[in-house]
Formats: structure tokens, sequence, C-alpha cells
């Protein structure tokens, strides 16, 4: 209990936040010190490897393929990404308490499909957004209450939600059918898809917002302190009288919010609801590859937006590459697979088995 | 005279109809075809109007002549559809109908079907495996016809660039396969058309947007992208009409022709558009079931064809009756 509890106070300190040693060291001085904690290449190797990875495959591009090191690539790899970024956060909100969410996509898919079919049914988009916020609370409270309440693990809950969410997706809200067909002529949709804030796409902007949200939420919120002390240590984070289960189900409903943003952007952009993302895509397996090459742990307790970023880097740049090289969609899932493998193969041999917790590696 | 000769002719064939010779006899022969027979239709997903679509003049063949049809859905997963193809299998039915997601896919299956007695007719997409029966569109002369075309579009005194995209569903789907080995056939005797991008969309299409909006930012001058199916192709399309080129870019799709595409065709989304009809389809497809049951075979190593028709759709000459939709529910 005592070390549990010893785990978890580290936790704190290496997130960053003011430890009680920090206080009498003076502002400037703690800083300083957080940053320097931050950066610190001995405690966050995977992310210094994800990021020499990413900056070499940049180079490698910018100097093979024309085109590639230009603004408006620049500005399509970051629309391109805008759904994974958003995605992404959610997910590690949610694996940084030691959770997962596999009806993230499922979620993301059901809502955006209310959305497109109030649309195209003549509803205004106020309505049509309303509706599709509330349906994702909705099926973020029950992923919440399954977990956190009636106590079923993370992994069997969102995958039992997941099936269930797409199965009442498509036989309630598209009828059988596997497509919705978003009204692009709506000035919202022609906003969300093509409109521009400061000359950055409003899609890039809206993604922004959200990794600075789950920036604020992480770090300056008493939720934010709870999610990294069940990451670290749940049982001990919730003897402590830390309200886990509530954070739980809040946790679960950022995620469901994310997907809800992720969905409108997606389907407004491509004009379409696809219900194919839930069987057929490969997307829900990105948002996790992104967390965890950023180098959140799948063990909880430890990350942030920078790692987020890292991650995603890595991905869009790998992606957008490989698309402007004409490669076949399977030899961009044998090189993304390759890559996450060297990164946890890497990071064992930096990180050699922890005879306390019986683990290698960082992930 | 001539009103004596009538009445023999009439006699006679009355008699003949009496004796079961003209088309009482074959109406009988038919009927007792199809009596207890069973078909089970396998489509890759039902769930779309291509196969909403099939399905519907299918079982319509069905409950007019008396055989059993069903339909077993793999719901976009292929692992699932190798099961419901070997259960299909074991419950014996006199036909199974088979959309291939890829040519190699059901290949085993279809033989170990046929070896069994079970007759089976590959709809729209063919596997590498023959079978006793095709229906569907001639994905190489859809090819052909649609490279023709952008040549046309964009080839020698064009004054364009020559620069075209492919974006296939699946790269071993038989569509994709055809059309893209006929496609390039053409684009091969044509230097001055550049291939600048064939990939994959997984027929998604977000997808498809994502790999349009790249390559149209490594190629602003791009004239054509060449979707090999109108679903996808609408993402495809988005990327082009939200980039600011629609007046510069062709898009190409093809697709069973449904209200659906027609909408993005009205909306300038999708340009020229190969349809083959996906109701003519399912009724040439019941038909071919019919004669089927029948008893009608190939000739050895043949399979049974019926190719669908094609209606070229334009944007400067599109009609609304060119398109075709399910009754609403």
């Amino acid at each position: 209990m005592d070390a549990g509890l010893n785990e978890s106070s580290n936790s704190f300190q290496s997130n960053g936040d003011l430890s009680q040693q920090n206080w009498g060291k003076g502002w400037f001085a703690s800083v300083v010190q957080s940053w320097s904690k931050r950066l610190s290449i001995k405690q966050h190797p995977l992310e210094y490897i994800v990021l020499g990875i990413t900056l070499t495959i940049t180079l490698v591009f910018a100097f093979l393929i024309e085109g590639f090191a230009t603004l408006g690539n620049l500005a399509i790899v970051a629309q391109n990404s805008t759904a994974l970024v958003i995605l992404s956060c959610g997910m590690a909100v949610v694996i940084i308490t030691r959770g997962l969410d596999l009806s993230q996509i499922s979620v993301m898919v059901a809502v955006s499909s209310v959305f497109g079919l109030l649309l195209s049914n003549g509803s205004d988009y106020s309505i049509a957004m309303l509706a599709a916020v509330f349906l994702a609370v909705i099926l973020g409270l029950l992923n919440g209450w399954l977990i956190a309440f009636i106590e079923i693990p993370a992994l069997l809950s969102t995958l039992a939600t997941a099936m269930l969410i797409a199965g009442a997706c498509r036989w309630g809200f598209l009828q059988g059918e596997f497509l919705v067909l978003i009204p692009k002529s709506l000035p919202i949709i022609e906003y969300i898809s093509t409109g521009q804030m400061f000359g950055v796409p409003v899609s890039v902007v809206i993604g922004a917002l959200v990794l600075i949200a789950t920036s604020l939420l992480l770090n300056k919120t008493v939720l934010g302190r709870i999610v990294y002390a069940m990451g670290d240590n749940y049982i001990a984070a919730r003897l402590t009288g830390l309200s886990v289960r509530m954070a739980t189900v809040w946790v679960y409903v950022f995620s469901a919010l994310t997907a809800c943003i992720a969905g409108i952007i997606v389907s407004s952009a491509s004009g379409t609801v696809d219900f194919r993302i839930v069987t057929n895509g490969t997307l829900l397996f990105e948002v996790i590859m992104v967390v965890v090459l950023g180098g959140i742990r799948l063990r909880g307790g430890r990350g942030g937006v920078v790692n987020l970023i890292i991650g995603v880097l890595l991905i869009s740049v790998l992606r957008n590459g490989m698309t402007l090289m004409n490669l076949s969609g399977q030899v961009q899932d044998l090189v993304k697979g390759l890559v996450l493998i060297s990164a946890i193969v890497i990071d064992n041999y930096i990180n050699p088995r922890d005879t306390e917790t019986d683990t290698q590696g960082d992930l | 005279m001539i009103k004596s000769l009538k009445r023999m002719a009439g006699l006679g064939i009355a008699a003949m109809m009496m004796a079961g010779v003209i088309a009482a006899p074959q109406t009988a022969t038919a009927a007792s075809a199809y009596e207890g027979k069973k078909v089970i239709f396998i489509p890759i997903a039902m769930g779309i109007t291509l196969t909403e679509g099939w399905a519907r003049r299918m079982e319509e063949q069905a409950k007019l002549h008396g055989f059993d049809f069903e339909v077993r859905d793999a719901a976009f997963n292929m692992k699932a559809m190798s099961e419901i193809f070997a259960k299909a299998i074991n419950d014996k039915p006199d036909i199974i109908v088979a959309h291939n997601p890829t040519v190699q896919l059901l290949a085993r299956q279809i033989r170990q079907a046929e070896s069994k007695g079970i007759k089976v007719l590959q709809i729209n997409l063919q596997s590498n495996q023959k079978s006793t029966a095709f229906v569907g569109a001639n994905w190489s002369r859809i090819g052909n016809d649609v490279a023709e075309d952008i040549v046309a579009a964009c080839g020698k005194g064009s004054g364009k660039s020559g620069k075209v995209a492919i974006v296939p569903g699946q790269l071993t789907a038989a569509d994709s396969v055809l059309m893209n080995k006929a496609t390039m056939a053409v684009f091969d005797k044509h230097p001055e058309i550049t291939v600048v991008s064939n990939q994959a969309s997984n027929w998604e299409p977000e997808k498809a947007r994502q790999i349009t909006a790249t390559v149209l930012q490594q190629n602003p001058d791009l004239c054509a992208v060449f979707g090999h199916w109108g679903i996808h192709t609408i993402g495809a399309g988005n990327a082009v009409k939200d980039a600011g080129k629609a007046d510069s870019v062709l898009v190409y799709a093809t697709g069973g022709g449904n209200r659906l595409i027609c909408k993005n065709i009205e909306d300038g989304v999708i340009d020229r558009y190969w349809s083959y009809n996906a109701d003519g389809q399912g009724r040439d497809a019941g038909a071919m079931l019919r004669l089927m049951l029948q008893g009608a075979t190939p000739a050895e190593g043949e399979m049974l064809e019926v190719e669908s028709p094609l209606i070229v759709i334009k944007k400067e000459s599109y009609s609304p009756q060119q398109c075709w939709d399910l009754p609403a529910k």
C-alpha cells in the first residue's frame, strides 16, 4: 500500500505537477526543474526515439519526394490528421487512467449518423449538433457506468458497447444501410470542411482547441490529477478518497465527446457518414498506435498532450509521404506495423526488465 | 378458302396445345424445376443499394416461381463471408449466389460447391475460379471506355497535363484488377497520360478523400480522378470540390447507378459515371437463376454469362431518368 502511494506521488512529479519539495524553491526554479524533467531523455527515451524517427523520415521524404516539403502539403498533413488528433486526445485520457475505449469509432459513426440524418431531413444545424453531443454524452455515460459501477474491465465493456452501438446504429438510425450523405451545400458543413480562421483551416483550429482542452483537463483540473493518480495506482487512489468512479465516468464521456467532434469533421469533409469505418477501417488501431508511440504507457499514469503530438507527427508524416510515393495500402500498413514493432523493441532494449514490477519496456 | 385455312390452323394450334406441344408443357416443366429448390445469396454486405437492388429482383423471381431464396449477409466481414459460404455448402442449396470481395477469397469454396453439385452464380465481381454462371458488368470494357474518355479529355490536343489519379476500392477485387489492367493498356498507348497515383481506398469515402487531397496538393494540374466505385469516389470528388478544382479536374466513377450517386452528379461531385444499372442486373440474375434451376449448363470449361448493358451518365447531359431507386420501405 505504501509503495503504491509513493509510486503515485512520483507520478505527479514526473508529470510536472508542483510537489511539496518544489514549493520552497521559488516559482522559476520549480518551472525549470519541471521542464527539465519533462524534457529529460532519461525519463522519456521512447518520445525521443519516435521524434528522432519522425525527423529522419521527414528529411528522407523531403529529399526524395517532390512536393513533400511545402507549406501546402503541411496544410494537407494537418487537415488529414485532425480526426486522428482529436480521437487520440480522448483515447489518451482514457489510457492514462489505465483504461481503453474500443467503442470510440462506433460512437463516432453513431453520433455523426444522427448528425447527418438530422441535417438531411432539414433540421437546423444547431439542433443536429446538440443531438449529436447529447448522444455522445449518453454513450460515454454508458461506458463509464459499466466500467466504474458495474466494474466490467474496460477492454470487455467497451468491446461490447462498440458492437452494441454499431448494431443499434446500423439497424436503428441507418435502417440497415451503410451510408448517410451529408448535404455539403449547407453553410455550416462548407465552413467546417473548407473554411479558414486566420489562414488556418477550421478543422485544424478545432483540432488545436481540442488539444488545448485536453492539456488543460490533464494539467489544470482536479479531474486531471485524479486521472494520473488512477493510472499510477488505482487502488491507492481509491483508498485515499479520490472519486475514482465519477472520474472514470467523466473520462469516458470526454472520449465520446472527442469522437463526436471527430465524426462531425470527418463527415463534413468527405460528405458522407460511412458505417464501414467501424467494420472495415483501421482508424481505431491508428488512434491506439498514436497514443502508444507517443509514449503514453498502456499501464497508465503517464503522458500528456506532447506525447500525442509526437505520435501523430510520426503517423501523419508516414501516411502522407507514403501516399505521395504512391505506395499501396498494404505496404503502408506493413511499414506502420514495422515502425510500431521497432519502437517497442528499441524501448524494451532501453528499458530492461524491471524486477520490482516484472515489466519490460515503457509501453 | 382463307376462312377454312384459318379454322384449320386454329384447330391445329388447339390440338397442339392440348397435346402439350406449345406453351403449356414448357411452363409445367419450368414449374417442376423450381419446386422445393433453394437459392442462397451471399453478398459482401446488404444495406447498399447495389445488393439490396439485386436481392429485391431475385426475391421477386423466387416468389413468382415458388423457389426458396435466402440472403446471408457478410456485412463487410471477409472472415465471416468465408464461414457463411462454408455453412451454405453444408446446407446443400441448389444454387449459391456469390458476390466475391476479391478474386481469391472464395475461389476454393466455389470449386468445392460446384464439385458437390451446388451451382454457383457469381454476381458482378468474379473470382479466379470459374463456376456455372456469371451475371454482371464487363469490367474490362468499362476500364477501356473510361480510359479512352480520359485520353480524349486529358490527352494530346486537350491542353491538359495528362495527369490521372486512380482510386480503386481494393486492389485484389475483380473490378479493380480488370479495370486497372484495361485502363493501363489504353494509357500505355498514350505516353502523354501519366498515372500519378493508384492507391486503394478500401472502399471508404474518407480514405479516398485523403488520398485525393494529398495527390491534388502534389499535382495541382491533375486532369482526372478515376474512382472505381461511385460510393468511395464521393470522398474523392469532395476533395476536388473543396480544393476549388471542380472545373479543372474531371471525376470519373462506376457503379450501380442509383439515385444517391445521381445526387452527387447533380451536385457536381462526380462528372462522368459508367452505370451498369444494378436494378437491371438483379432482373438478369433472377432470370439466370431460373435457367440454372431448369438445368442450363455451360459448355465445358466455360460459364453462362450475361453482360450488363452500360449507361454512361455525364454531368453535362445528365437526366434523373438515367438513375434508379429502391422503393421506399
